[in-house]
């Protein structure tokens, strides 16, 4: 079993519960009269998630190619559930209620699709470099990419952007994907052009200090630029008092930057880092594809979501909803990317 | 199926997409983090502090011999803080037996949820002090200034208030409102996003520097003296107001400024009792601004025969007249058309022109003044200051309303030789007289002498005046010195008479506009010793009721005063007058 990974993992739940507090305490004191209030909630998913990250872990992950159909109709079944009884919190239907719980499928769909992309894509390898092929996979893809989509895109354009390098990976072509490539660059350009809110998106991200909804984003820059080399000190952030808005959420990496700088942001970049070397490290020393798909799925969604929750946290692209992985809070994100951890995990027993 | 090589190429290539744009993205968090730094911290700074003002003591004002006549009083403003407080109950019963406030009230500001609330401004102190002994949580007591008037209606009109926020309204608290106010300290503290004070961050305090201490030339016995006499004649003569003028006539330092009405400076918004209760708010702003004008400055009327000091000294400057001249008085003049008439309707007959002074004789002055001519007239007027204003350090003084040139013809000339048919202020009136009595040399009236640092009592500023500027010859001043008091001593002005010192004067009684109302203005201005004069003391009473005549109601107010505050000043008696 790969250690390293393990090890990387536990220290980014840990870091990240630790983050999540220091975040977190200043709301749920205002909002539930309760410091701990997020945390609890954290660190019962974590606990949960990491159990069943070891027993999956102990699995032989072939098992999944069997049960990997069954995952992607849950998925489907469980987005339809939220589009018909979800319950909204912050004006979004994401979430299921589970008794005291609540559960957030998507989450869920996109460990499911991984499986199940991995088993299609190994299935249909000999003919992957063919159009039709192509487009036998993306009609599993795009059913459940638009359900999500329906009431999160950003997770939709995660799902779908783990099932073009599911697809990259296992293809020996490079053509066709530029050609992919661009026809998406059209297909945005068409999205953005027909939603003039998407455009408004766009000016914000341009000039948040001249929009009232560039408000968030202009935070988070402040909290950043606070930071400096340093920080301000683990629990000493002002700008998660209120000033950047659910601070525990999509924005927590702006206040990691603000209270230990430059110098605690970059560690944890470079732990994610780490992380993506060691799944690509287990994903090329897989013996079978379907293992080294896992692994690359592991991988494509780990690289999506951080990235993108950086780029958008820094300004550098216009403002979506992704969570930073492990530290943002959200159970069942930490609970399913630990149970993705424990496949990736039993996929790296068996490497060569 | 296997992995194959080109499987693996392929996951290099996405590994070091990956690696190219986190590496992109760490850039850009230096390029945040390092170079913009400066920038957001700054904003981000201005967005958590806030600035508490801390108020600065404003400046006394002192009267020439220290007396505090404007002073401070330490007062406090209760607040609560929503978020702090745990005992909600216990704070709103302390607060209510405290201040005197319905329970309700308070619950009300209590249950709010804001940052901080205000219960009650300008608490006395030992109050505040008791409540913050109480170390109740989420109850603030903050210290506060509140402007002070230790005399109460004293020189009202003069040393005027301040508003809410300490700065002057009316009178010396606006005019030396630089001086006064001072610098406010700030208290800047950090704040969340719902403006709450964060407990345990350093405050950053920027003291406030208080107000410097203003002298002015009031003296607070004369001025208290001064009052009581003018409270008693408006009494006795049932009059609308009166106006007390008591200045040094060789300095133009005044002494003493009664403007009767006064009313509380330490309750100015207060109209007097017996007004209409039933106004709207523009009649009860304008029935206050009415309650706090400053007739001798604010205010004109037509001088009458005080204004024959000027006609008499033109005269005799330009020589068109000599002392020992002889005119005769029928009991009018008739000028072109008109037929004026003399105050003594059957005549004064044959007289001097001193005699014609003493007697105020109203011919006289009509020929004395066809005698100067309007061109002539017009260059004294400008010359001995009349036209401008005196430039009294005080605001809203009145110009001069006066005939335009062109427009004057022989009745005009003849009214304006003894004071009619133009206005001038009290204080210009009785600056004139004094500059031109005093070796003829212009002053500037006023009050603000100079201006010390309050903390170390060091002079830092004499507020000057300008050089005096020459208007009449020493020579036709000593004259008129000498006609004005024979004035007292065998004219009109006999009421003013006081043994053993010699005094010079002018009385006058002009009837207001319209003329049908039958409203007369009684007036007398005195200044002595005679030869030497020390001192200058106007009194006008407005509209008295009865005997209206200055010499008779005006001259003895005067003489009052004078009796008292001239041995207060050192004036010695003489022996054998």
């Amino acid at each position: 079993m790969d250690y390293t990974l393990l090890l990387i993992v536990v220290l980014l739940v840990v870091i990240g519960l630790v983050i999540l507090y220091s975040t977190s305490a200043y709301n749920g004191q205002v909002k539930f009269h309760d410091s701990f209030y997020y945390l609890k909630k954290q660190a019962f998913a974590t606990v949960l998630g990491i159990v069943l990250m070891l027993f999956v872990a102990g699995m032989d992950y072939h098992i999944w190619q069997r049960l990997a159909i069954f995952g992607y109709l849950a998925a489907v079944a469980l987005s339809v559930a939220v589009m018909l009884f979800g319950r909204e919190i912050n004006g979004s239907k994401r979430w299921l209620a589970l008794g005291p719980f609540s559960f957030q499928p998507s989450e869920f769909a996109k460990v499911a699709l991984i499986l199940f992309l991995a088993d299609l894509v190994t299935k249909n390898v000999k003919t992957i470099g063919k159009m039709w092929t192509l487009c036998r996979i993306m009609f599993w893809i795009l059913p459940i990419v638009g359900l999500v989509g329906a009431s999160n895109l950003s997770t939709a354009i995660i799902i779908l952007g783990i099932g073009v390098i599911l697809i990259f990976v296992a293809s020996p072509k490079y053509a066709q994907f530029a050609l992919m490539g661009l026809a998406g660059a059209c297909f945005m350009g068409l999205f953005l052009a027909l939603e003039s809110y998407r455009l408004e998106r766009l000016a914000i991200w341009r000039n948040p200090e001249k929009y009232e909804k560039g408000y968030q984003t202009l935070q988070g820059l402040y909290a950043i630029g606070s930071g400096g080399v340093f920080g301000v000190g683990l629990g000493n952030s002002v700008q998660k008092l209120g000033f950047v808005p659910e601070a525990q959420n999509d924005m927590i990496f702006s206040i990691i930057c603000e209270e230990l700088g430059l110098a605690g942001a970059g560690i944890i970049v470079f732990l994610f880092l780490l992380l993506i070397w060691r799944f690509f490290m287990i994903a090329s020393g897989s013996r079978d594809l379907f293992g080294a798909l896992i692994a690359t799925g592991a991988m494509a969604h780990m690289m999506i979501q951080v990235i993108l929750n950086i780029a958008v946290v820094t300004n550098t692209i216009p403002n979506t909803g992704i969570t930073l992985p492990f530290i943002s809070y959200g159970g069942t994100s930490v609970m399913f990317l630990l149970i993705e951890m424990g496949l990736v995990l039993s996929v790296s027993q068996v490497v060569d | 199926m296997r992995n194959k090589t080109y499987n693996k190429k392929k996951m290099l290539v996405v590994f070091l997409s990956a690696l190219l744009m986190i590496f992109f993205l760490i850039a850009r968090l230096v390029y945040l983090m390092i170079f913009d730094a400066a920038y957001y911290q700054q904003k981000a700074k201005m967005l958590h502090e806030r600035e508490r003002e801390i108020k600065a003591a404003r400046g006394e004002i002192i009267d020439r011999n220290g007396k505090v006549l404007a002073t401070n009083k330490a007062v406090c403003t209760i607040s609560v803080i929503h978020s702090q407080i745990t005992d909600p109950e216990r704070v709103i019963q302390v607060l209510a037996d405290e201040l005197g406030i319905e329970k309700e009230m308070i619950r009300k500001r209590v249950e709010k949820v804001s940052s901080r609330e205000k219960i009650k401004t300008n608490v006395e102190k030992e109050t505040g002090d008791r409540i913050r002994a109480y170390e109740l949580d989420g109850v603030k007591v903050d210290e506060d200034f509140k402007r002070y008037y230790p005399y109460g209606n004293l020189a009202s009109k003069v040393l005027g208030f301040t508003g809410g926020d300490n700065q002057g309204i009316i009178g010396l608290e606006v005019k030396y409102e630089n001086y006064l106010k001072g610098v406010n300290g700030m208290i800047l503290t950090t704040t969340d996003a719902r403006g709450i004070e964060l407990a345990d961050t350093l405050e950053d305090r920027v003291e406030p520097v208080s107000g410097d201490t203003l002298q002015v030339s009031l003296d607070y016995n004369i001025q208290e003296y001064a009052q009581q006499a003018a409270e008693k004649v408006m009494e006795e003569k049932q009059a609308d107001a009166v106006v007390i003028l008591i200045l040094n006539p060789k300095t133009g330092e005044i002494y003493a400024c009664v403007n009767i009405p006064e009313f509380d400076l330490n309750d100015p918004f207060t109209l007097p009792e017996g007004t209409d209760s039933a106004l709207n708010d523009e009649e009860k702003q304008a029935m206050l601004n009415q309650m706090w004008r400053n007739r001798s400055i604010n205010d004109t009327y037509e001088p009458g025969s005080i204004f024959k000091v000027f006609t008499a000294s033109a005269a005799l400057e330009e020589g068109v007249v000599k002392e020992e001249d002889t005119f005769y008085c029928p009991g009018y003049k008739l000028v072109e058309d008109r037929r004026i008439r003399c105050a003594r309707t059957t005549g004064h007959g044959a007289e001097t022109f001193v005699q014609g002074v003493q007697n105020s004789c109203n011919p006289v002055f009509i020929e004395v003044g066809m005698r100067l001519g309007t061109e002539n007239f017009y260059k004294y007027f400008e010359k001995f200051g009349l036209m401008g204003k005196t430039g009294v350090d005080l605001p809203g003084e009145a110009a001069t309303i006066m005939h335009k040139k062109e427009n004057v013809g022989q009745v005009e000339l003849a009214t304006m030789s003894f004071g009619q048919s133009f206005q001038v202020t009290p204080m210009q009136m009785a600056t004139t007289v004094c500059s031109l009595v005093n070796g003829g040399k212009r002053i500037t009236p006023h009050f603000g002498v100079a201006v010390y640092d309050a903390e170390s009592g060091e002079k830092e500023e004499t507020i000057s005046y300008g050089k005096r500027k020459q208007i009449l010859s020493k020579e036709t001043s000593e004259k008129m010195r000498r006609i004005l008091e024979t004035v007292v001593s065998e004219g009109g002005g006999k009421k003013a008479q006081i043994e053993g010192y010699r005094i010079g004067g002018k009385t006058a009684t002009s009837q207001t506009l319209p003329r049908s109302a039958n409203r007369y203005i009684g007036s007398f201005i005195g200044f002595a010793p005679a030869d030497d004069p020390q001192v200058a003391a106007m009194a006008i009473i407005y509209n008295p009721q009865g005997i209206y005549y200055g010499g008779t109601i005006a001259a003895p107010v005067v003489r009052d005063i004078f009796d008292n505050i001239l041995p207060y000043l050192g004036i010695e008696r003489e022996e054998n007058p």
